[in-house]
């Protein structure tokens, strides 16, 4: 039964994806016109739809495993991408510019479509990590990677259309994108959103290392330190956006080189090196 | 049977010499639709008077055929100004029911402006279709047509892209103004040079938003002039582009034989300027900015090519969408006149219906009358002569109906035929409609 559910969120985040992808590649104004409004809004239902479900599926499994499912890769990266639909879904509310979802979501189904794969396993949480420490520890850190991939998304669409100006004769052709400065300042938003998260969300884990006694800080967890290097990137971003004006394509080739850091925090540190983070 | 009929010219047939012979003032507009509402005519008109076109859109109920109904107007126009009959025939256009409806449509869509898609002739349609619905000009079917007509001008704008797109350079130069920036509020706008191009595009950068002008001119006092224009503020030019420190739009069109914004200074000033966008608009010949600068990070150069390939393809684009608002147009003007032959032969419809039903009631209430029946049996009898009246009218109606939907043209007889046989008496009272 939650399997079925699983597979039902994981063909409708595929069907979301491969609409938002669509409505981008769509460039001439009058197909915009006519096909366009039918594209975005089945992209935009199908993402609302898929995150209910997500979000059910998350909450059964959550009740059949009795603690807050954080132990392996099914759950942690069906959660990344409730955290990234969830980021998607407020900035199109605050913003309405749903074209943020042809970024952003491909990478929330790639993820669902890691959780799913390996959907049978589970493995026990060890008694003195079964809190909300946890919780509110990945909680957090999730939804500060789903701020970056945000920014990453604007990032991406300040590249498309900057090229689409450098290129002049069609540079009117298509209104999808939005100007130069709005993708780059709500670029800038998501990285300063992001960071705040992360910043508390390593600051909820050391405390928690704080409180269970027997788990002891280590500085030098690859886990950690890789976090810490993210940090460090997207801190640098917003200093020198601050005091040398480094926004713009700077601020777009940075929010990708953040990205990477973040899928080297989340995917690479567990494959490639030792960590108390590890998910089995 | 009423006529719809239009009569009229615009630059797509006739020269300025002939349509100001032609154009109405509002005045004459009201005293032509007093003439035709006193003559008897003409029962509905709207007339439409604008710099490239004068139309009269009529209908008329008292004539035998289209044609008939396009004289009167012909002949109101010859004589009301003075124009002769030749030079009416060769400089206007005619158009009968359906082709009037499209035309209508085209008019109000601007797919027979002069450039496709542009707003204003909605405005001026509906401003026509007022000033005669106050004089009394209009009557059920012309409000009927005006009012699809606003609803397909609409459609068409909402699912096509005729009116997107720039189509003047000044215009192109705004759209790529607000596709750089978040907002043009707060913006400052540098006029290197002068010419009336680079004015015309300041102004509508002012108009959208951008809130100071700066003026460079190699003499402070034309400088000093031109700043008066847009209560801007006049600076000397400096080859170090210092004045340029605070422009976000820099719109360059001077004489110079030499490049003026050349890259290395520019460089220092976005550099002083935090790296802050700058759109360049160089529309000089020859071009005063080096085309290097745009080299620079944030730095968006556009020349008069690039600005004139921009407007083209936009054009092409409006050209292209323009065929498909074709389409629309004509559909719609088709199912709008089905509609209309329908609705005009609806009160001839009801009238026999109801003409039917009151001597079969008369006749059921004279038979209640005379026998004594069984509640059960009145009601049986009642409905039988209610079956008896629809399906004596089943064909008949059926067949009027077919004949109006096909389009043929004899509907108009069957509908005087049936009158006249049947002695209906049918007002033109469309109100339930």
């Amino acid at each position: 039964m939650i399997n079925f559910l699983f597979l039902v969120t994981l063909l409708i985040y595929l069907a979301a994806s491969i609409f938002q992808t669509l409505s981008l590649a769509i460039s001439s104004r009058s197909e915009a016109v006519v096909i366009r409004p039918t594209i975005e809004r089945i992209a935009f239902w199908g993402t609302g739809i898929g995150f209910a479900f997500l979000s059910l599926f998350i909450t059964l499994w959550w009740l059949t495993q009795g603690h807050f499912p954080m132990t392996h890769w099914t759950d942690s990266t069906a959660f990344f991408a409730w955290a990234i639909t969830l980021i998607y879904l407020i900035i199109v509310r605050l913003t309405h510019l749903r074209a943020l979802g042809s970024f952003v979501m491909p990478v929330a189904f790639i993820a669902i479509l890691i959780s799913y794969s390996f959907a049978t396993h589970t493995a026990a949480l060890p008694k003195p990590l079964q809190n909300y420490w946890l919780l509110a520890h990945t909680t957090l850190i999730f939804l500060a990677y789903a701020a970056f991939i945000a920014a990453f998304g604007f990032g991406l669409m300040y590249l498309m259309t900057e090229r689409k100006i450098r290129r002049k004769t069609d540079a009117l052709l298509d209104n999808l994108l939005p100007s130069l400065g709005t993708s780059d300042g709500l670029g800038y938003r998501c990285t300063i959103l992001g960071v705040i998260l992360l910043t508390m969300g390593v600051i909820v884990g050391s405390l928690w290392t704080q409180y269970i006694r027997d788990v002891p800080w280590r500085w030098l967890d690859a886990k950690v330190i890789s976090t810490l290097v993210t940090w460090f990137i997207y801190v640098a971003q917003i200093g020198l956006r601050q005091f040398w004006g480094w926004h713009g394509r700077r601020a777009a080739y940075t929010a990708i080189i953040g990205f990477v850091a973040v899928l080297c925090t989340y995917v690479g540190v567990d494959l490639f090196l030792d960590s108390m983070h590890t998910y089995r | 049977m009423n006529q719809i009929v239009s009569i009229g010219t615009s630059h797509h047939v006739a020269p300025i010499e002939f349509r100001e012979k032609l154009a109405f003032s509002e005045a004459q507009i009201v005293e032509s639709l007093q003439h035709f509402r006193e003559s008897d005519q003409v029962q509905e008109a709207v007339i439409l008077s604008t710099c490239n076109r004068v139309e009269v859109y009529a209908v008329a109920n008292a004539v035998r055929n289209a044609e008939a109904a396009a004289k009167i107007l012909a002949e109101f126009l010859s004589h009301y100004h003075q124009i002769s009959a030749e030079s009416l025939k060769k400089w206007t256009y005619l158009h009968h029911n359906l082709e009037t409806i499209r035309h209508l449509f085209r008019v109000t869509t601007s797919l027979d402006s002069m450039v496709v898609g542009e707003s204003q002739i909605l405005g001026q349609v509906k401003a026509a279709y007022d000033a005669s619905r106050e004089a009394s000009g209009v009557g059920t079917i012309l409000n009927r047509l005006f009012t699809k007509a606003f609803s397909v001008g609409k459609r068409i704008r909402s699912e096509t892209t005729i009116a997107a797109g720039a189509v003047s350079i000044s215009y192109a130069a705004v759209e790529l103004a607000k596709k750089i920036f978040n907002t043009l509020e707060g913006k400052t706008v540098a006029i290197v040079g002068a010419g009336e191009m680079s004015e015309l595009t300041a102004k509508h950068l002012v108009a959208n938003g951008v809130s100071n002008v700066i003026v460079a001119n190699r003499t402070y006092e034309r400088a000093v002039k031109i700043a008066e224009k847009f209560n801007g503020t006049p600076v000397a030019y400096d080859s170090d582009l210092g004045f340029l420190i605070d422009a976000d739009i820099v719109i360059s069109s001077t004489d110079a034989p030499d490049y003026l914004i050349k890259r290395r200074p520019l460089a220092d000033i976005m550099r002083k300027r935090k790296h802050r966008y700058m759109f360049l608009i160089d529309i000089a010949v020859p071009r005063d900015i080096e085309p290097d600068v745009s080299k620079i990070d944030h730095a968006f150069l556009y020349n008069i090519d690039d600005l004139e390939a921009v407007v083209a393809s936009n054009l092409k684009d409006r050209q292209q969408e323009a065929t498909r608002a074709e389409q629309i147009v004509t559909e719609e003007a088709k199912r709008f006149y089905d509609q209309l032959q329908i609705f005009q032969v609806n009160p001839t419809i009801k009238a026999l219906h109801q003409q039917f039903r009151e001597i079969a009631d008369t006749e059921l209430q004279a038979c209640v009358y005379k026998t004594t029946l069984s509640d059960q049996q009145e009601a049986a009898i009642a409905s039988m002569t209610q079956a008896i009246v629809k399906k004596l009218l089943h064909h008949p109606m059926q067949n009027l109906r077919c004949a109006v939907n096909d389009g043929d043209a004899d509907h108009g007889q069957y509908v005087q035929a049936l009158q006249e046989l049947f002695a209906l008496d049918v007002t033109d009272d469309n109100s339930d409609m």
